[in-house]
C-alpha cells in the first residue's frame, strides 16, 4: 500500500489544472519526481511542490494499491483523477470541477462538495460524493453524443442542473434534489434522484430515470402503467416521443400528491 | 541547396527509382546549385505532394468547427517553437492544417469548393493556413446566372460569367456540386436525374454540366471542370455516373489534360436499389476509365472513424443527419448555392460502411493508369487527410487489406470484388497518384514533378524502395509516409522529423481568364440587375480585392489565350 498526501500551501483564486493527480500518475514516482511534476496555475506553469505540500507513506506500488489523499480546500483545482483507472483518491474537503473526468477504473471519495462536470465520460469505477455537486454531473462535454459509459456516480446531497446529460451507461443517484433537465438525451443510462426535480429525460431515447420527489413530466412521455419498485408505488411514463424514445421515467406515487 | 544520393521517384519525367542528385535554386529545382547538402542517400525523394481536392478554407469549415466542439479538443497541440497552437481531427484550426500537411510531405493543396460570394472568407482562411501554396475552386453548378444563360444558350455570356465569377472570387477552376440540386434545394427537393428540370429555371443539370464544359474550354482554364455528380451518395447512383461521362465524351479539351476531372468517385460507384442491398459497382467505374481518356477521378477514400461532412450539395446533407440522426447545418447561399455539414462517423461493423471502404480502394486498383485516380479522402468528407499514409498502405499491400477485410462484416465479400483484387501499387504508382496526377490534373506546371524549372518542393522519407518490400511490410510504408524526413518548399526547409522548421507564406493560385468586351457589357446588365433586386450585399462589395492574396499567381486563360 501507498498513501500520497497533498495539502495545499496558499489558497488560489486563479484555477489551477491538475490533471496528472491521479493513482495512475503518481504511483511509480519517487517524491523527487512528484515534486517536480508539471501544473499550470492560471497560464503560469508551475510545479506540484510549490503550490502543495507533498507526504508520501510507503514505496512505489501498483496503481491499484495506491491512494492519494487530499488534505484542505481543492475548489480550485480542476481535472483530479481525470482518466485514473485504477487506486483511490479521497478528498477530505471540496474538490473543483471535472473531478474524474473519463477515468475507466478505481474509486473517488469526496467528503466535502464536487463542482461542474463531476465524472463526465467516465467508463468505469465509481464515484461518491458526501455534499453536493455541480452541474453536468455523468454528462458529456460540449458537442458530445456520449457522456458516461459506465461506472457509478453517488451524490448524497443535491446535484445542479444537467444531471447524466447525454449518458449511454452506467448509473447515477442523487439522493437530495437535481435541477434543471436532468437526463437530457439519455442514451442507455440509468439515473435515480431521490428528492425534486424538474423537466426529467428530454430528448431521452434509452435508459431510465426514476425521480422520489416532486417533478414536472414533459409532453413528450406517455403514462404506461403503475409499477411497484423497493415498496414504493411509481407511475410509469415512456419518451421522449419527440425523438421516437423508448426511455423510461418512474415518478413516485407517494411523494407525487405531497 | 543540393540533395544528394536520394532515391528518386519523379514519375511525370520518367524516373522510376533512380540515385540522383536534386538541385533547388532560387525556390526552383535548377541544373546546380550551391547552398546546404542534404544527404538523402538510403531514402526515398519525391516531388511535393499535391492534394486537389480538399475542404481547408471557408465558411463550411467554421461551421464544422461550431459545431464540433469535441472534434476540436482531439489534436490539441500547444505552442511550440515556430508552431501556434493546434486544434481538432477532421476539422483542424488553419496552422494545425499547413503544419500537418506539411509533416506529411505535401506542399500544395487546393480548397474544394468556394461559393463566390463567400470567397473573400474563404481567402482569409486560406491566407491563415502556413507553408502550403494553395488555390480554390468556384462554385457554379447551382448559379441563377449560370442556369439563365444556359437557358439561352448564350455560351458567350456563359463564359463571361465563369470570367468574372472566378476574379471575383480569386477562384481557380469551376467546381460543379450537384447541378440543379442546390437551387432545388431552395424549394425543399433535389433533381432525381441528369434530364430532371430545375424548378423554375427551365434548365437540366446535363444541360448545366455540358455548357460549363464548354465554356471552361472555350476559356482554355488551366483545369477542366470539376464535377460532384448529381444522386451523390445514393444506392445505385453509378448508373448517373457513367451517363454523365458520356455527356461529356464530345468535349474537346483546350490543353493537355482531360475534359473532365470526377471529384470522389466512391460517393457515386454505389449499386442496389437501397441501403439494404447496397453494393459496389467500382468495377463498372473502373472498367469504363480503363475504355475511355477523356476524364480522371479522386477516391474520396472512407477511413474508419471520425468524419465531417461538409458539401454544397444541401440535399444530401439534409439526408445524411435523418439517416444518422445527427447534428446538422444548413445553408442558403442567396443566388448562388445551397450547402450543409453533418458529423459522422465510419463504423467497421456497418456493412454500408464496409462497402464504402472497399469502393475507394477498388477505384484506385482497378483503374489501369494510376494518372486518371488522385488519392483523396475528399478531406474531411471521407476522413481527416492526416490518414493518407494509411490509404497509401493499403494500396501497396494486400496483405494490409486483408488484415483489414478479416474485422469488416462478412456480407463485404458479396457486395464487393476488393478479397480477390491482388495488386499492389509500387513506389512510381503512388508518386504519381499523390503529386504528378493531381498537378497535371489542376494544370499546374510547375508541380508535382522534379524537373529543371519545376517548383523547389521536395519530400524526403526515410525509407530506402530498394531494401523495403510494400506488400509484406505495410507499417514501414504508413510510419514513412506518416513523418516526412524533411520537407521542402520552395527551397526552405519547412519540416524536418515532424519538427516545423520554416513558415513560409505559401502562394495563392487563381486564373484570370480574358473575354471579349462586348460579351462583359452584355453580363454586367444583367449582373447589375441581379444585384439591385436580389442581393444582400451590392456589387462593389461583392469582389475579392488583389489586397486578400498576400502572394497571388495569376494563370493566365482566357478567349484570346485559346485562340
Amino acid at each position: 500500500m501507498r498513501t500520497i498526501t497533498l495539502r495545499p500551501l496558499a489558497s488560489h483564486l486563479v484555477p489551477i489544472e491538475a490533471e496528472g493527480l491521479t493513482p495512475d500518475g503518481l504511483a511509480k514516482l519517487s517524491i523527487e519526481e512528484m515534486e517536480a511534476l508539471d501544473l499550470w496555475l492560471g497560464n503560469r506553469r508551475t510545479r506540484l511542490c510549490e503550490l502543495f505540500a507533498i507526504e508520501v507513506d510507503g514505496k512505489p506500488a501498483p496503481i491499484e494499491e495506491t491512494t492519494v489523499i487530499l488534505d484542505g480546500d481543492f475548489s480550485r483545482v480542476k481535472r483530479i483523477g481525470e482518466r485514473m483507472s485504477g487506486g483511490m483518491i479521497q478528498s477530505l474537503g471540496d474538490l473543483g470541477m471535472h473531478a474524474g473526468a473519463g477515468m475507466s477504473g478505481g474509486n473517488i471519495l469526496i467528503k466535502g462538495s464536487a463542482g461542474d462536470w463531476l465524472g463526465r465520460e467516465m467508463r468505469g469505477g465509481s464515484i461518491e460524493v458526501e455534499g453536493d455537486a455541480g452541474n453536468y454531473v455523468g454528462s458529456g462535454y460540449r458537442g458530445e453524443r456520449c457522456g458516461m459509459r459506465g461506472g457509478s456516480i453517488l451524490v448524497r446531497g443535491n446535484a445542479g442542473v444537467f444531471l447524466g446529460e447525454h449518458i449511454c451507461g452506467g448509473s447515477i443517484h442523487v439522493s437530495g434534489n437535481a435541477g434543471d433537465y436532468p437526463g437530457a438525451a439519455n442514451g442507455g443510462g440509468t439515473i435515480s434522484i431521490g428528492g425534486d426535480t424538474h423537466l426529467p429525460g428530454a430528448e431521452m431515447t434509452k435508459g431510465s430515470i426514476s425521480v422520489g420527489g416532486r417533478t414536472t413530466v414533459l409532453p413528450g412521455f406517455q403514462f404506461q402503467d403503475e409499477v411497484e419498485l423497493e415498496g414504493l408505488t411509481y407511475q410509469r411514463y415512456v419518451g421522449d416521443l419527440v425523438e421516437n424514445g423508448k426511455g423510461e421515467l418512474l415518478l413516485a406515487l407517494a411523494q407525487q400528491s405531497a | 541547396m543540393i540533395i544528394k544520393g536520394g532515391v528518386v521517384y519523379d514519375p511525370a519525367n520518367g524516373v522510376l527509382g533512380e540515385e540522383m542528385d536534386i538541385c533547388i535554386d532560387a525556390g526552383a529545382v535548377a541544373e546546380a546549385a550551391g547552398g546546404p547538402t542534404i544527404d538523402a542517400r538510403g531514402m526515398l525523394v519525391l516531388p511535393g505532394g499535391v492534394d486537389a481536392h480538399s475542404h481547408i478554407a471557408g465558411p463550411k469549415l467554421n461551421a464544422g468547427r461550431i459545431m464540433r466542439p469535441d472534434d476540436g479538443r482531439i489534436g490539441t497541440e500547444p505552442r511550440r517553437g515556430l508552431c501556434r497552437p493546434c486544434t481538432g481531427y477532421t476539422v483542424p484550426n488553419s496552422s494545425a492544417i499547413g503544419y500537418r500537411y506539411a509533416r506529411m510531405g505535401y506542399t500544395t493543396v487546393f480548397e474544394a469548393a468556394t461559393p463566390i460570394i463567400e470567397s473573400r472568407h474563404t481567402h482569409e482562411e486560406l491566407e491563415a493556413i502556413p507553408i502550403l501554396d494553395k488555390g480554390a475552386l468556384t462554385l457554379f453548378g447551382s448559379n441563377w446566372t449560370v442556369m439563365e444563360c444556359v437557358g439561352e444558350k448564350d455560351l458567350p455570356k456563359l463564359s463571361a460569367y465563369v470570367a468574372w465569377g472566378l476574379r471575383a472570387s480569386r477562384g481557380y477552376g469551376v467546381k460543379i456540386v450537384n447541378p440543379g440540386g442546390g437551387e432545388a434545394w431552395g424549394f425543399g427537393s433535389n433533381v432525381k436525374g441528369l434530364h430532371d428540370p430545375v424548378p423554375e429555371f427551365n434548365v437540366t443539370p446535363a444541360e448545366i454540366i455540358h455548357e460549363l464544359a464548354r465554356a471552361n474550354e472555350r476559356l482554355c482554364l488551366p483545369h477542366s471542370i470539376h464535377l460532384h455528380f448529381n444522386n451523390l451518395g445514393k444506392p445505385g447512383n453509378y448508373s448517373t455516373a457513367i451517363e454523365t461521362l458520356d455527356l461529356l465524351k464530345d468535349i474537346v479539351p483546350s490543353r493537355d489534360r482531360q475534359a473532365v476531372h470526377v471529384t470522389h468517385m466512391q460517393f457515386s460507384a454505389y449499386g442496389g436499389t437501397g441501403w439494404r442491398d447496397f453494393e459496389s459497382k467500382a468495377p463498372e467505374i473502373a472498367d469504363y476509365y480503363n475504355k475511355n481518356d477523356h476524364a480522371t477521378m479522386d477516391m474520396g477514400q472512407i477511413i474508419f472513424g471520425s468524419a465531417t461532412t461538409m458539401t454544397a450539395d444541401g440535399p444530401l446533407e439534409y439526408a445524411n443527419a435523418r439517416l444518422l440522426h445527427q447534428k446538422w447545418s444548413n445553408h442558403d447561399i442567396e443566388l448562388e448555392e445551397s450547402s450543409g455539414v453533418v458529423p459522422l462517423v465510419y463504423i467497421r461493423g456497418s456493412p454500408v460502411n464496409a462497402v464504402q471502404w472497399a469502393i475507394g480502394l477498388e477505384l484506385a486498383l482497378l483503374t489501369e493508369d494510376p494518372w486518371k485516380v488522385l488519392l483523396t479522402t475528399d478531406n474531411p468528407n471521407g476522413g481527416p487527410f492526416v490518414k493518407y499514409p494509411e490509404v497509401i498502405a493499403l494500396l501497396m499491400s494486400h496483405k494490409r487489406r486483408e488484415e483489414e477485410m478479416a474485422k469488416l462484416p462478412e456480407l463485404l465479400s458479396k457486395r464487393s470484388v476488393i478479397g480477390s483484387i491482388e495488386r499492389e501499387l509500387g513506389w512510381g504508382e503512388i508518386a504519381v497518384m499523390t503529386r504528378a496526377a493531381p498537378a497535371h490534373v489542376l494544370g499546374l506546371k510547375e508541380k508535382g514533378h522534379l524537373g529543371v524549372g519545376a517548383d523547389g518542393d521536395v519530400s524526403i522519407y526515410e525509407i530506402d524502395p530498394r531494401e523495403v518490400d510494400p506488400g509484406s511490410d505495410p507499417a514501414l510504408v504508413e510510419r514513412a509516409f506518416t513523418q516526412a524526413k524533411y520537407t521542402i518548399k520552395a527551397g526552405e526547409v519547412v519540416s524536418r522529423d515532424g519538427e516545423i522548421a520554416g513558415i513560409p507564406q505559401g502562394r495563392t493560385f487563381w486564373t484570370d481568364a480574358n473575354v471579349p468586351e462586348e460579351d462583359m457589357a452584355r453580363l454586367m446588365a444583367s449582373l447589375k440587375e441581379k444585384f439591385e433586386k436580389y442581393y444582400s450585399i451590392q456589387m462593389s462589395n461583392y469582389m475579392v480585392q488583389e489586397a486578400y492574396l498576400s502572394r497571388p499567381v495569376a494563370v493566365r486563360a482566357g478567349v484570346e489565350v485559346a485562340q
